[in-house]
């Protein structure tokens, strides 16, 4: 990997989010209908519709538009106020990153624990009855909605019934590192299942093929115990699919995830994206989404960095 | 544990006699889903300490599943009826996986036959030859490290030291394998197994291989069974000779003995087929001369940069690419057959893709006239008169479509024939290449390899082409098949008048078949010559390397054509 290479990368990631600027920015310049009526009903009076439109910079032409708000970002980290929570929408979009990012962080790093593991698990006991079971269960994580997931885990964990676990809310770690801890394993649990599958999988089937392969006949030829054969030689080659998956999972994490943060009432991303497309906060709208396509951008790269680290024959120039 | 049939040892002074492996009587099958299949039938096998010897047969012959009894590293489905296999007197037969493990790499070790598979391509060369001694010598990393370098340095690399801290892809081929020999012998088994060694590796590397494995033989006085398909190579190594044949050895016997004077039909069937440079196979060269095929100064870059890269890193457009092709001057003439010759990489397969219009090239072609500056030059009437054969014909053949179907394309696609004669020509043209016509409604993967092979040859001549490029055509084949597959070409190519540019590797075929022979090496066109002056001192360094590197059984084979006469 050249330092050409990161820098052509980087460039590109820009050019992404330059280009995701000028769609979210058409959503609102393409909306049909006028955008401060459609905020404010149509029984508003013309007046406020006219303060609207000034506030929102609507009376300007469409490059004037997109220039004070990009300009506003760029220059002062400004991406405007929140037209209903009346608080910047930095803050807003920063702290439902946050919370987030906690969850998809937790998610991630238990599904990496157990997927890896079970998925070379079900390849080395691959057509057996250990392989299928592996194979039911993560495939019904994902095949069922999360609401039903969700709903399940409710119904057994939580209360009223078992009390095990708190219904639903947040509370940040650094107010109460317990209290965080036991909102988050139902959301948590409940975006695992869903995701096991993808990680699972893809590591099976790769070590399955790696299993197969020459190098891990020689291995077992020079006599090495199981044990080093497959945790030196097999797993360490069989992993670069499901990084790539598990980079795209991201995402998912951060911003798809609405269904899950609605019904654990976890102030996250998703919940905020669907509040303000409810309500037609357009500067929410445009953080959010800018945000998302960085992520994703960003996490691609970080991929494709650690399958090169992974693989030496890996080669970006 | 003595579970020794022979009378009853004295141990320290007897032990020496035992030989190092011992098969006696054994037999191996696999249940499939049609029942027991036998792989191998009553086999014995003796390696006496310090000998090596030679298991010759065709895929599928169970050369490799008798390696694999050895090293007890059977599939599940494997089925053992019966026999012994003894290793210096210890019956292996008996030992659990788990007391394999323990002999497995120390006292028997195995050497592959591609070395750029058989090693782990994301772990340093250091690591995957000191593993086996850290395991199997209990050395420390730093102990066992510099017992790696030793071993590497003992098989002819020559900076050790830094070779260890390598990665497989960092190594040449011939490099990877030695690092593989030096793994084998790392703990210094008692018998090592040499499953084709040699088979994927170009002839100068594979020479070199060879040279090396008798070297070590001598230091070490290990016990080898060195496993091959090629009669010749072996005839270099070994002592002894065994050969298989469906799972039962037919012959066995020293080296000499067998190729002079074989006993077995299918030895001398063997003997036949293997390539003899002396034994000319192919027709009269077309006489006058006419050129049909010219290319002019013929270049090709590879990773070339693009308009982009150039305009934005300058720089790097300079450093970008290599040339896996440059001035290459070379003539086809009208009906003859021309060899091209060269190890990989040497940019014979380059030149077969500009021919074939499939690649983007510097320079000028001139076909039957016509001159072509550039690949968008190549119109559909070249495209049909110019025609490819693939080396896999499992690679180059649809598996989803019957052979029908396969032959009829280019018969559709230029029109060759009415719609209404497609299916009789696809039955004349299956019975050109010897196949029957009810053939068409098979699918490949019913077919063999030769006749695949031969099914994708009828698909090239079904264009009724001017130039048929065959691309290591013979080179998937087993032996036999590889000589009828080389004959049918000579016959077809006599018949129809086509000119053929015949690329491989394999000097002793070429020499059988071509009019010219154009030898490359890194790109360049070093040597062309008719194939009577292949001895002519007047050939270039290169060439001359090139034959002398080829096991030739020259001296044996001219004898058994008497013998078989």
């Amino acid at each position: 990997m050249t330092r050409g290479y990161l820098i052509r990368r980087l460039l590109a990631i820009l050019l992404v989010l330059v280009i995701v600027t000028f769609a979210v920015f058409a959503i609102t310049a393409i909306l049909p209908g006028n955008a401060a009526i459609m905020i404010l009903g149509e029984y508003a009076t013309p007046d406020a519709v006219a303060a609207l439109q000034r506030q929102l910079h609507l009376d300007q032409p469409w490059y004037m538009q997109y220039y004070s708000w990009v300009s506003g970002i760029l220059l002062h980290g400004d991406f405007g106020m929140s037209l209903r929570l009346s608080l910047p929408v930095s803050q807003v979009v920063g702290e439902a990153f946050l919370n987030s990012a906690l969850l998809a962080v937790t998610a991630l790093v238990a599904v990496t624990i157990i997927a890896i593991p079970l998925g070379a698990l079900a390849a080395l006991k691959r057509g057996t009855a250990v392989d299928l079971a592996i194979g039911l269960f993560s495939y019904l994580g994902t095949a069922l909605p999360e609401f039903v997931t969700a709903t399940l885990l409710l119904v057994f964990l939580a209360a009223p019934n078992s009390g095990l676990f708190p219904a639903g809310g947040f509370v940040a770690p650094w107010d109460d590192m317990v209290g965080f801890a036991s909102h988050i394993v139902l959301p948590a649990v409940t975006l695992g299942l869903i995701l096991l599958a993808h990680v699972s999988r893809q590591v099976r089937s790769e070590m399955s093929e790696v299993l197969a392969s020459d190098y891990i006949r020689a291995a077992r030829l020079k006599g090495l115990t199981e044990r080093r054969v497959i945790r030196r030689h097999a797993l360490p080659n069989s992993l670069a699919p499901a990084v790539a998956v598990i980079s795209l999972d991201i995402g998912y994490l951060l911003g798809g995830i609405i269904v899950v943060e609605e019904i654990f009432a976890w102030p996250g991303l998703g919940r905020l994206l669907m509040y303000a497309l409810e309500n037609r906060d357009l500067p929410v709208i445009q953080a959010v989404t800018l945000l998302l396509a960085t992520v994703y951008a960003v996490s691609n790269l970080i991929s494709d960095i650690v399958i090169a680290l992974l693989d030496p024959r890996v080669r970006y120039a | 544990m003595t579970v020794s049939l022979a009378p009853a040892p004295t141990d320290a002074a007897s032990s020496k006699e035992k030989p190092a492996l011992a098969i006696r009587n054994y037999s191996l099958s696999y249940k499939t889903d049609s029942g027991l299949v036998t792989a191998l039938k009553n086999i014995d096998l003796t390696i006496k300490k310090g000998q090596t010897i030679g298991l010759v047969g065709e895929s599928g012959s169970g050369k490799s599943s008798m390696a694999w009894s050895v090293m007890r590293y059977l599939p599940p489905n494997a089925v053992e009826t019966g026999g012994a296999i003894r290793l210096a007197g210890e019956e292996l037969l008996d030992y659990t996986q788990r007391q394999m493990l323990d002999i497995r790499g120390s006292r028997m070790a195995m050497v592959f036959q591609d070395p750029s598979t058989s090693l782990n391509p994301t772990m340093r060369i250091g690591e995957q030859i000191a593993e086996t001694l850290m395991r199997h010598r209990g050395l420390s990393k730093i102990e066992a490290f510099a017992y790696a370098e030793a071993a590497l340095a003992r098989t002819g690399i020559t900076r050790p030291k830094e070779m260890l801290t390598r990665y497989p892809h960092e190594a040449s081929g011939g490099e990877k394998q030695r690092v593989v020999i030096a793994t084998a012998f790392a703990c210094e088994p008692e018998l090592i197994i040499f499953d084709e060694p040699t088979t994927a590796l170009d002839i100068l590397t594979a020479r070199q291989i060879l040279d090396l494995f008798n070297q070590l033989r001598e230091e070490t006085n290990v016990s080898a069974l060195y496993i091959s398909h090629d009669l010749g190579l072996v005839s270099r190594v070994v002592d002894e000779v065994s050969v298989l044949h469906h799972g039962v050895i037919v012959e066995s016997g020293p080296v000499d003995e067998v190729f002079r004077r074989p006993k077995a039909d299918y030895t001398r069937q063997l003997i036949g087929a293997v390539p003899n440079p002396d034994r000319w196979l192919g027709v009269d060269a077309p006489n006058p001369p006419k050129t049909l095929v010219k290319l002019d100064a013929i270049g090709v870059q590879y990773g070339a940069p693009s308009k982009f890269q150039k305009m934005f890193w300058p720089d790097d457009a300079e450093k970008a690419g290599y040339w896996g092709a440059k001035d290459v001057n070379l003539t086809v003439r009208k009906g003859e057959l021309l060899g091209v010759v060269g190890e990989s990489g040497s940019g014979k397969s380059t030149i077969a893709k500009v021919l074939a219009g499939l690649q983007d090239f510097h320079g000028k072609l001139e076909f039957d006239g016509q001159s072509i500056t550039s690949r968008k030059g190549i119109d559909k009437s070249y495209r049909r008169r110019v025609q490819l054969v693939f080396q896999h014909p499992d690679a180059s053949l649809n598996p989803r479509q019957k052979i029908g179907t396969i032959i009829a394309r280019p018969l559709k696609l230029y029109g060759v024939v009415p719609r209404e004669k497609v299916s009789a020509r696809v039955a004349e043209l299956l019975e050109m290449v010897r196949l029957p016509a009810d053939f068409a409604h098979r699918y490949p993967h019913q077919l063999s390899g030769g006749q695949k092979q031969r099914v994708a040859i009828a698909r090239a001549f079904a264009a009724e082409p001017d130039l048929v490029i065959c691309d290591e055509v013979t080179a998937a084949l087993d032996v036999s098949v590889q000589a009828a597959v080389a004959e049918l070409l000579v016959k077809l190519q006599k018949d129809t008048g086509t000119a053929c540019v015949f690329i491989t590797h394999d000097l002793n075929l070429i020499r059988q078949l071509a009019h010219r022979i154009a030898v490359m090496h890194h790109g360049k066109l070093v040597d062309l010559f008719d194939r009577d002056d292949a001895r002519s001192p007047a050939r270039d360094a290169y060439t001359k390397a090139l034959l002398d590197a080829v096991p030739v059984p020259e001296t044996l084979a001219p004898e058994t054509i008497t013998t078989e006469a």
